[in-house]
């Protein structure tokens, strides 16, 4: 019998409509996610990823063309519920968020202590002495001293404003945070404490993440799933250590092997060619282009298969 | 600031933090006061330079001289007059008298002294205010002196502009973010459809007011502050006050509010695309709250900037406005003083108006101090 | 920058800049007419009045045009001269010079409104004896009133509707009512038909001769109506757009190409020479812009050369310099400029290829919208009495008809006129200025 799992998204599609079109940002995406796991979506820039974050937070802009799909959060499908409802029992409940560059995500003219313990006042219903007791625990699990709590954020370091971001992101205990590129903007050392940070967090509260970025050294380090996305779609999703040895995808081959290795003889190899528009997407396989081991099916849009417990889009394995 | 080693728990250390917290606190303090302290003493400058500039203008032509003569002669006149042994003097032994105190009067004062020096001496009677007598004008109590004058007259400006100013300010920021809420909607297009209505100044509608509810419809007066005769209890004051407001106030609303509503909702628009706005919809607050602490409070240090310049722009109209509406005000005095060629009261409005303006921004740079944490913290030194 | 042309059909799109569009161009078509059919010294000469400009005008009159909304017409005026019309004037000479001159003057009356007063102006030569003349009139039905027997000065105006005894003679009725109505029966219904004005005098010397001139005051007259000195508001409210239009622009461009002048300068310097700058600007938003223009318009010149000059120069250091000042600041730090003063690019060329192009979106609309607060400060000094003293301007036109009471009087064209035109000038840049700025920054972009 399948143990529950923590978060199943089925086809979840999410289109913007621009001057020039259509943007098919989501596009018919689908994994799923256990507690207290830790699954890194990868991908170039401009495949969808920040646009999957906000198609499963509902932030969405005005200029929607298409949202709809299915995500289980436990059992209930998070999609069929008011924005009411979506903001009292969803929002920072049961998912939380840390952004990419937290800088722009802080309110500047509030202090960080009660940015920290916003969530907790709105959702726990606790009082502001209590909310700011949990906003200072909090701080100290991130490793920020607890003056800081009366600081605004333009005070910060671009290091300790992440790990502000990050704090925010735990007050309420929510069972799964999705990070966005949390330290894109960041130098290499903070990196890999902040890193520190997140696993500890996971160790010690139980939480799973869902991080989407482009940085597969370092989001190595966390990850228990791996998916990819290219051009809207996952085309391959497996557990981090079999996707790291042996990935399966052409896609993901080529990606493995553009990563600069210290001790290895080869240079990276770089994937020819820019991935498609979001806007004109051809019916077929969307790496076909670029793809070394493309062939005649591939005109067609591939079907998931099933390797072993990994999904893979591609003909090579249908 | 103490950087914490991120992977060790805080323990020690925290003593060291606690103290300088007390610390940064007092600095807070301090920081604001050296803010406020700072802002008056360029206020000051500027308010000195303003003068100066309008003695310099004003004795260009000789007229500040005048003043200052005419003045020592009036005051010799009254002491001749008032002395008995030389008010029985003959008419020649008077005259040469007169000459010849007024001659010492006009070296006393430093008359003969080059122009850096008088100017400078009327500098410091100008920022005093002691702007010396009117030629022809009285206050109410029959005092000549300029000072008292333009004192005299400076509450029911102060009261009239405002009550218009906040009047501005509270419905323009309730339709601002009402509207930044509803972008493109028949209202929004309505605004913006109104706002060129704003190139014309405050005066210019009074004029059509006056013509519709004055002269057409007869149901508000045409100008004044309170009725004639004044009414005897403070309630019907206080109501005739309010019925003689209205139309200048409203004059004033309907030349300012669309841009004003305009360029806030725009900001307020622009504001609302930060990120964390977007954060703190994922935190899953109301909107309102999202409105209120994520969009109006940053947004809060340019709207009053923006308001600033509202206000000066209102000043500036100030004496036509008041002209118009027979207002009894710094204004309406400074377009009689034209008509008569008072120049020492002429003079003496440029001086207080100089004031005024300076008091305006000052008022504002210390809301802006208090509203933006930057300033008060010292990070940037920010002012209007 | 996208291209001229499609600036423009974009700008088209938006219906406020195409009705701004159009009543812009209306006015420089007003402008252009007024000075090409009143030449500009002849138009300074008609508005200083005078004796003998408008004297056939009456006072406060509404214009003309308003009898095509009325049913009853108001009367035009009537102004009949034996100089423009020898015809009405009969000599017959003696031998010893004297003479024997008749005057029938004709009008057409069929107006059920009565005039508003009635005059005559005489006009003689003589040495020594005046000639003796004797007025009468003539109604419809014939019948011959005496009106007055006087002799003539060089110059004199006969006030019939003043003359006290005419009025006693008329039953003590209003001069006008005796004149045009039966008064003894029906003093309210007017006869009407052909009147004519008689006028048989002497003439006592060779060569002495005497003319006259029959005026009916009506209650429309010109293509604007009257003020109180009898002139023809046309005048001002034609000429009075070229006199807005030059001065907005003038000023708008002035003010607002200095202002970028100077954010230039001081970005491109720095240090101290972008402190002075800052530290000028924030003395110039302290001083007290009217007051002191209002000082100069009292103590120096009304002149509005002077006070264009003296306008631009209190501006100069006005906020907009904190706009461009951003721009520039913006544009000086971005890679481009570095890199293009890497490869050698002269600074002209930097300037005039990088800068200028990035600065025009910004210059462009802003100078558009300051047009019509200019436009009003013109007006605004001359309500306060503070205007060009020769020339015709809307402003001027308000601040005469406050001072002569015409809102309470009820004449209410006189204030109507120029402020609809002053609105319509105001509304016509700012609707352009607003619609090219929202299409050369549109800040909501992503909207």
């Amino acid at each position: 019998m399948e143990k529950e799992k923590l978060l199943r998204i089925e086809d979840l599609v999410l289109h913007f409509s621009t001057t020039h079109g259509a943007v098919q940002a989501v596009d018919g995406v689908e994994f799923s996610l256990d507690y207290n796991k830790a699954v890194v979506i990868l991908g170039e820039s401009g495949c969808g990823k920040s646009s999957l974050a906000k198609a499963i937070l509902r932030l969405l802009p005005r200029n929607i063309a298409k949202y709809s799909g299915k995500i289980y959060l436990g059992d209930t499908d998070i999609m069929l519920l008011s924005d009411e409802t979506f903001r009292q029992d969803v929002r920072w409940v049961m998912l939380s968020m840390v952004p990419q560059a937290a800088m722009n995500a802080l309110n500047p003219v509030i202090k960080v202590g009660d940015q920290v313990a916003e969530p907790a006042i709105i959702h726990l219903g606790v009082k502001k002495d209590e909310a700011m007791r949990m906003a200072k625990e909090m701080f100290q699990r991130v490793g920020v001293p607890e003056d800081f709590l009366s600081r605004y954020p333009f005070e910060l370091s671009g290091g300790m404003r992440q790990r502000v971001a990050i704090a925010m992101a735990l007050v309420t205990l929510p069972s799964l945070i999705i990070l966005d590129e949390p330290t894109s903007a960041l130098d290499l050392l903070t990196q890999a404490n902040i890193f520190n940070v997140l696993k500890r967090i996971k160790q010690e509260l139980g939480t799973s993440y869902i991080l989407i970025t482009h940085d597969i050294a370092t989001s190595s380090e966390l990850a228990d799933d791996v998916a990819i996305m290219y051009a809207g779609q996952i085309i391959e999703t497996s557990d981090a250590m079999r996707f790291f040895t042996e990935p399966l995808h052409p896609y993901s081959k080529l990606l493995m092997a553009s990563v600069p290795r210290l001790r290895a003889d080869a240079d990276p190899i770089f994937i020819t060619g820019q991935p498609p528009s979001l806007i004109s997407l051809s019916s077929g396989c969307r790496f076909a282009p670029r793809c070394p081991s493309r062939f005649d099916k591939c005109d067609q849009d591939p079907p998931t298969a099933d390797v072993g417990g990994r999904k893979i889009k591609c003909w090579l394995f249908s | 600031m103490a950087q914490a080693n991120p992977s060790i728990p805080l323990g020690g250390g925290v003593e060291e933090v606690k103290k300088k917290s007390k610390i940064d606190s007092n600095n807070t303090l301090v920081r604001v006061a050296k803010y406020t302290g700072l802002r008056i003493i360029t206020l000051g400058i500027t308010v000195i330079i303003g003068i100066y500039l309008t003695i310099l203008i004003a004795n260009m032509g000789g007229y500040v001289d005048e003043i200052r003569r005419a003045q020592i002669r009036e005051d010799v006149g009254a002491r001749v007059a008032g002395n008995p042994t030389m008010r029985n003097l003959p008419a020649e032994v008077k005259r040469q008298k007169i000459a010849e105190m007024v001659a010492i009067e006009e070296k006393r004062y430093g008359m003969d002294q080059p122009f850096i020096t008088r100017s400078a001496r009327y500098l410091g009677n100008a920022i005093q205010l002691n702007l010396g007598y009117a030629l022809k004008m009285n206050s109410n109590s029959g005092s000549k002196l300029v000072r008292n004058i333009l004192l005299e007259r400076l509450p029911p400006t102060l009261l009239l502009f405002a009550t218009a100013d906040i009047i501005l300010f509270f419905i323009s920021l309730f339709f601002a973010l009402a509207l930044s809420r509803q972008y493109g909607s028949f209202f929004d297009k309505v605004l913006i459809t109104l706002t060129p209505l704003s190139s014309a100044p405050g005066w210019f509608y009074g004029i059509f007011l006056i013509l519709i509810f004055a002269s057409m419809l007869k149901i508000l007066p045409f100008g004044g502050m309170v009725d004639a005769p004044p009414p005897k209890t403070p309630f019907l004051y206080f109501l005739s006050l309010m019925k003689h407001m209205i139309l200048p106030v409203l004059s004033l609303a309907i030349s300012k509010i669309f841009i004003q509503v305009f360029s806030w909702r725009t900001f307020f628009l622009i504001y609302s695309s930060e990120d964390y706005v977007d954060m703190a919809k994922a935190k899953g607050l109301t909107s309102r709250d999202i409105e209120r602490r994520y969009i109006l409070r940053p947004t809060l240090p340019t709207i009053i900037t923006s308001f600033a310049l509202l206000i000066i722009g209102i000043w500036t109209g100030g004496p036509i406005l008041e002209t118009i509406f027979n207002w009894p005000g710094l204004g309406r005095t400074f377009y009689q003083a034209i008509g008569q060629f008072d120049t020492p009261v002429i003079i003496g409005e440029a001086v207080i108006f100089s004031y005024l303006l300076a008091a305006t921004v000052f008022l504002l740079d210390i809301i802006y101090a208090i509203v933006d944490p930057r300033v008060k913290i010292g990070g940037e030194s920010s002012s209007i | 920058m996208k291209s001229l042309k499609k600036n423009f059909q974009e700008l088209l799109k938006y219906p406020s800049a195409v009705v701004g569009l159009i009543l812009v161009l209306v006015l420089v078509a007003i402008s252009i007419y007024a000075m090409v059919t009143i030449p500009y010294n002849e138009a300074i000469i008609l508005w200083r009045g005078g004796e003998d400009q408008w004297y056939r005008n009456p006072k406060y009159a509404l214009p003309k045009w308003v009898n095509y909304f009325r049913k009853d017409k108001l009367p035009e005026s009537i102004a009949l001269s034996t100089i423009d019309h020898p015809e009405y004037k009969t000599v017959e000479t003696n031998e010893d010079g004297s003479a024997i001159i008749t005057i029938e003057i004709p009008f057409e009356y069929n107006y059920e409104i009565l005039p508003v007063d009635l005059m005559i102006r005489f006009t003689s030569n003589f040495q020594e004896k005046a000639p003796f003349i004797s007025v009468s009139w003539i109604r419809p039905d014939g019948e011959k009133i005496r009106i007055k027997n006087l002799s003539i000065s060089p110059k004199q105006d006969y006030r019939v509707s003043q003359d006290k005894d005419l009025q006693k003679k008329l039953g003590g009725n209003k001069i006008e009512v005796g004149l045009f109505t039966d008064y003894k029966n029906d003093p309210k219904t007017i006869e009407k038909g052909k009147y004519t004005l008689k006028i048989e005098g002497a003439t006592f010397e060779k060569d002495s001769d005497f003319d006259a001139e029959f005026i009916a005051y009506g209650k429309v007259a010109g293509l604007g109506g009257t003020d109180h000195l009898r002139r023809d508001l046309i005048v001002a409210l034609l000429w009075g757009a070229p006199i807005a239009l030059a001065f907005g622009l003038l000023a708008a461009v002035g003010t607002t190409l200095t202002q970028m002048i100077i954010a230039a300068l001081g970005t491109w310097f720095g240090g101290w020479v972008d402190i002075l700058i800052q530290r000028i600007t924030e003395i110039n938003l302290v001083l007290p812009f009217l007051p002191i223009l209002i000082m100069i318009g009292t103590f120096y010149s009304r002149s509005i050369w002077v006070i264009l000059t003296a306008v631009i120069i209190l501006n100069i250091f006005g906020t907009g310099i904190k706009t461009f000042r951003a721009v520039f600041m913006q544009t000086k730090e971005t890679p481009y400029i570095e890199a293009a003063r890497a490869y050698g690019a002269s600074n002209t060329r930097i300037i005039f290829s990088y800068m200028v192009p990035r600065i025009l979106p910004m210059l462009i609309p802003q100078f558009i919208i300051l047009i019509p607060s200019y436009v009003f400060l013109e007006a605004s000094l001359a309500v306060l009495g503070l205007g060009d003293p020769t020339l015709p301007t809307w402003g001027k036109v308000i601040d005469e008809a406050r001072a002569n009471g015409a809102l309470f009087q009820g004449w209410y064209y006189w204030v109507i006129e120029p402020s609809i035109l002053l609105m319509l000038t105001g509304l016509a840049f700012a609707m352009l200025g607003f619609s090219l700025d929202r299409i050369f920054n549109p800040r909501l972009r992503e909207m």
